[in-house]
């Protein structure tokens, strides 16, 4: 998963709702020749993104194995991805990667960025700067590293070792029971200064009127946080869960680097079946059901997400 | 706010805490490029004040991350270039005109923003061979710019529509016409927003996997991380030219984050809040 | 609100449009295989004109990457107007690209394509190689690759038989799978070279009891327990059924009591902790290089490790057949991964020029002296070192006495998955041998019911 989807996703997790209570009245002039200027864009999108969706649907129904002509499957390739127990499993798997890519870092990173929100310590900047490095750096130089720290002989055994836990240690990505939670923790790693970032912009808006009429009210920390700072980033966290839990379902790179799969099918996730079944496997209807639904998923997601949120906010 | 002497002290322990646990991984592969190699038999010692830059030179090398490096420069520009100019056009148009179906075609745009480029490269790649455009530039660059145009479209949009209103119609009553008011009034007062969608743009294609590791069968056009997963598969002898590697492959963005984040956090944050 | 039925709408239309008007996939494909090139062939490089031949190899661990070089200088040297375009990458990575790359429209010219089913099977089945019997006759390959070597590169042209058939491919180096010995730790720990498979055994459990690592084993990549078993296998199983097994021929079976006792073999040896820890935890590479630097007294892998283990290891190791129990030897083996041309390429003739460069007589001198194992000719080679010396005899031991048995991945286009994925379960204690057995004859009997 790049972050490009991530940024990417998060524009329609807040927008659709801004945009529409703006657009009551459409700015400038009518004017046709908007449509050339739409032209050129258009033209790259509908080729490259839209028609190609329109024919993985359409592949979808077909037995294809990439080369020779295709026989009409119906909607077997949708049966299988129910009934199909690797794909049951890559699914799961999928749900296994949510928890870590978006609730673990919600969790931490409400505490962090209220914590930073009620002292604001020096230093701060430096902090964001450095808590969102690991966004920009590519996915393949992150599993490149991650791999090392997981390593039999790596800095997560030498930890676990230095503190008296030796029995925990062991080779993590090879290992059945760890391998998912230990990919999945690579992704609260990278997603947790996003998340603290994010929400720390949001709890910066916070009118300090508020947390002064709770302090009068005689609420501690612990209450301010549940009365004032929590209900006020609702938006925000609204847009983290849509940004990490697609960025969850997306994986791809990282499997590819760190486990391909592996041990067994522990780690397989919907992607990663994509690739698998298209290019290597040369089932390429199955690849596309894959696909659709993974599209659909995240389609659903995102509009329920923004939808919880605004409901709860009216 | 006031806060307690103790809690300070406790905030700023959580704070060196979390930097120290994102910057790790990163700083681990810094460490092993620059120290001894250990697959040529990992001698402490010699090197410059220690360290090793010599690594960089030989995983440059022995990774071909030359070739790697001029093909993802070339993508990324290109992806750049084209993506950046058409969602000025776009984002102009839905930002400063009335125009019926103007709703529905933004939504269509929309919708490829969230779209997941494992959905389409599957039809994407087979169409393309059937096309003969595999393994060419063009199936790496068009791609990646159908995805940046959709987001770029949203974000100019969002410019243009909060900046322009009394602009456009200052410039049109002095007789100006729509090309002049795009290119002479309201670009350059868009720098801001137009940087931030380059550096964004070019992160996304610097990093990209997926499309470049189906599309492309030529070495000379693979970019540089599939050149470092490959050269993983490949340098088996140890960690630290592969240390090495990496940290060639990260270091474009990187820097460039370092000078700009405010961009890049902005870009990826703020702007839908604000908008 | 009122948007959002009309997008989605718009967008369904849209979508629907290009489903339903849209020809189904494949139509416009030319799936009608080329027929095979007849007439002449060119054999002299010389006379072929300027040519750019790209060349994908896996030639990358150090004898097998001095061999390519040097032989590549060579060639570069004596034909100047035919470029190579080298690209090399770890086998697991040219298969996943290698699989793209034919089936798209600029493959490489020459490349290493793995004997099997899931690889070479499966490009010819789809047209993507040419058959190199004109070849084999232009050049007499078949005067120095006895039968026995070309059966691991035949098959039929439609694809459906493996073994016999029209040749697709030509190894370099022969393989065999047996047990490297660190004689060193062997001897300290007082245990005598084992003669039979019971004594074998026996070393496991008295290592174990000294307190050393009895057999070395990184599972990571999935691959290496397929060699494992293979070795366990032969000792349980009659020759000729495995054979049917890896060709993927039909009659065979998986879940017979031999197998079942193979398998419970091995998860014998995990539960008395013979073999490595975290075994699906290490990778290939870290496990034989801890293994060179004295960790662990055996490892079963093959004969491609003879380069970087002698050098490191010196006279304290040394390579043996694995014990069989029946007398008569029994080792997994075959060839090195062959090399192939694509039919897409336009100069086959400088490709097979090429390919009989890399395998001609002079090629495999080169190959002894790289610490690699000459798979024509080998008796007239002089290896290298001690190692060398052991490697080449056990391998001319298995050849003569007809002791390979192919891998076991071979058998079927999904196989190498099936058994690779089936392995780590097996020894991570996730199936049971009667499970892991089922598993693979599944994938078996539905590929041998289904290639009729």
């Amino acid at each position: 998963m790049s972050t490009q989807q991530v940024a990417r996703a998060r524009r329609t997790s807040t927008s659709p709702a801004r945009a529409r209570t703006r657009s009551a009245g459409p700015p400038g002039e009518p004017r046709r020749i908007a449509y050339l200027y739409l032209l050129p864009a258009f033209l790259v999108y509908a080729a490259f993104l839209l028609y190609p969706l329109g024919r993985a649907v359409q592949i979808s129904l077909y037995d294809w194995d990439g080369n020779t002509l295709a026989t009409w499957a119906g909607l077997d390739n949708y049966a299988e991805v129910v009934t199909d127990p690797a794909l049951r499993a890559a699914f799961g798997h999928a749900l296994v990667l949510v928890f870590f890519y978006a609730v673990l870092p919600l969790v931490v990173g409400l505490g962090l960025a209220s914590i930073l929100n009620r002292a604001r310590v020096r230093g701060l900047p430096f902090f964001r700067t450095v808590i969102f490095l690991p966004q920009v750096v590519a996915m393949v130089v992150i599993g490149v590293a991650w791999r090392r720290l997981y390593a039999p002989d790596g800095s997560v055994n030498d930890l676990l070792r230095a503190v008296g836990l030796d029995s925990l240690a062991r080779g993590w990505l090879g290992d059945y029971t760890a391998a998912l939670p230990a990919v999945g923790f690579i992704g609260t790693w990278f997603e947790i200064g996003l998340v603290t970032v994010l929400l720390l912009a949001g709890m910066g808006r916070i009118p300090g009127e508020l947390y002064e009429a709770a302090r009068l009210d005689g609420a501690g920390p612990v209450r301010e946080f549940f009365a004032v700072t929590l209900p006020s980033v609702r938006g925000e966290i609204a847009v983290a869960l849509t940004l990490t839990v697609i960025a969850a379902l997306r994986t791809f790179d990282l499997v590819y680097i760190t486990t391909r799969g592996g041990p067994g099918q522990s780690t397989s996730v919907p992607s990663f079946e994509v690739y698998n079944r298209a290019f290597q496997q040369g089932r390429v209807g199955s690849a596309a059901a894959v696909a659709v639904v993974l599209t659909l998923i995240i389609f659903v997601i995102s509009f329920g997400i923004t939808r919880v949120a605004e409901r709860e906010g009216a | 706010m006031r806060v307690s002497r103790g809690e300070r002290l406790a905030n700023y322990a959580i704070l060196i805490a979390f930097a120290v646990f994102a910057l790790y991984p990163v700083l681990t592969i810094v460490v092993a490029a620059l120290g001894p190699d250990d697959a040529a038999g990992g001698q402490v010692g010699g090197g410059v004040l220690g360290l090793h830059p010599e690594n960089f030179a030989k995983a440059w090398q022995d990774g071909h991350f030359g070739s790697y490096l001029r093909t993802s420069v070339v993508v990324s520009a290109t992806v750049v270039v084209i993506s950046v100019t058409l969602s000025i056009l776009s984002g102009f148009a839905f930002g400063t005109m009335r125009f019926p179906g103007s709703t529905v075609l933004f939504y269509v745009f929309l919708l490829g923003i969230m779209m997941p480029s494992e959905a389409v490269v599957v039809p994407l790649y087979f169409d393309l061979r059937t096309l003969g455009l595999t393994d060419t530039l063009w199936a790496v660059v068009l791609p990646q710019v159908a995805q940046s145009v959709a987001f770029g479209t949203f974000w100019m949009r969002a410019y243009f529509r909060t900046s322009s209103r009394s602009l456009v119609e200052a410039a049109r009553l002095d007789g100006a016409s729509t090309r002049r008011i795009l290119w002479s009034v309201l670009v350059p007062l868009a720098r801001p927003a137009i940087v931030t969608l380059t550096v964004l743009v070019f992160m996304w294609t610097w990093n990209e996997f997926l499309i470049p590791l189906v599309m492309v069968i030529s070495e000379s056009l693979r970019t540089a991380p599939l050149g470092l997963a490959f050269f993983q598969g490949q340098y088996t002898q140890g960690f630290t030219l592969l240390a090495a590697g990496a940290c060639i492959v990260a270091t474009p963005v990187v820097l460039l984050y370092l000078f700009l984040q405010r961009h890049f956090i902005a870009g990826m944050l703020e702007g839908a809040v604000r908008e | 609100m009122r948007s959002r039925p009309t997008t989605l709408l718009a967008a369904a239309g849209l979508i629907g449009a290009v489903a339903l008007s849209a020809c189904a996939p494949g139509s416009n494909s030319d799936s009608g295989k080329s027929s095979a090139p007849t007439g002449q062939v060119s054999t002299d490089p010389s006379k072929m004109g300027d040519v750019t031949l790209t060349v994908w190899d896996q030639e990358i661990r150090g004898g097998q990457k001095a061999q390519i070089t040097e032989l590549n200088k060579e060639f570069q040297a004596k034909y100047p107007n035919i470029k190579l375009d080298r690209v090399s990458r770890s086998t697991d990575d040219l298969n996943t690209t290698l699989k793209l790359a034919l089936s798209g429209n600029t493959p490489p010219d020459v490349f290493q394509a793995n004997n099997g089913r899931p690889q070479m099977g499966s490009f010819v089945k789809a047209g993507q190689l040419v058959p190199l019997d004109r070849y084999a006759d232009a050049y007499g390959w078949k005067d120095r690759y006895p039968e026995s070597v070309r059966q691991y590169s035949s098959y039929s042209t439609d694809g459906k038989t493996f073994g016999t058939g029209s040749l697709y491919g030509l190894p370099q180096v022969g393989e065999v799978v047996g047990i490297y010995v660190n004689k060193a730790k062997l001897q300290k720990a007082g245990v005598s070279m084992p003669q039979t498979w019971d004594q074998f055994q026996q070393s496991l459990a008295t290592l174990k009891a000294k307190g050393e690592l009895p057999l070395v084993l990184g599972n990571l990549d999935k691959w290496p327990a397929i060699h494992v078993f293979g070795t366990v296998q032969a000792q349980n199983v009659q020759p000729d059924a495995i054979r049917k097994l890896g060709f993927g021929q039909k009659g065979g079976s998986w879940t017979t009591p031999e197998n079942t006792k193979a398998a419970q073999t091995l998860v014998d040896w995990v539960d008395k902790g013979y073999l490595s820890k975290d075994v699906n935890g290490l990778g290939y590479d870290p496990a034989w290089q801890g293994f060179a630097k004295g960790k662990g007294v055996y490892l079963i892998a093959g004969t491609w490790l003879q380069a970087d283990l002698g050098k490191q290891m010196g006279n304290d190791v040394t390579f043996v057949l694995p014990p069989s129990a029946s007398g008569s030897p029994a080792a997994t083996g075959g060839t090195g991964i062959p090399w192939a041309i694509s039919s897409k390429s336009k100069h086959p003739d400088a490709a097979a020029a090429y390919i009989n460069f890399i395998t001609s007589k002079d090629a495999m001198a080169v190959l002894a002296k790289t610490d690699n194992l000459p798979i024509a000719d080998t008796a007239a080679q002089q290896a290298p070192n001690a190692l060398g010396k052991d490697v080449f005899a056990a391998f001319g031991t298995a050849v003569q006495k007809n002791a390979l048995v192919p891998y076991l991945d071979y058998a079927t286009p999904t196989m190498s998955d099936t058994i690779g994925a089936a392995l780590q379960d097996l020894l991570a204690k996730k199936a049971t041998p009667q499970q892991f057995l089922d598993t693979l004859e599944k994938d078996y009997s539905s590929f041998v019911s289904s290639n009729q």
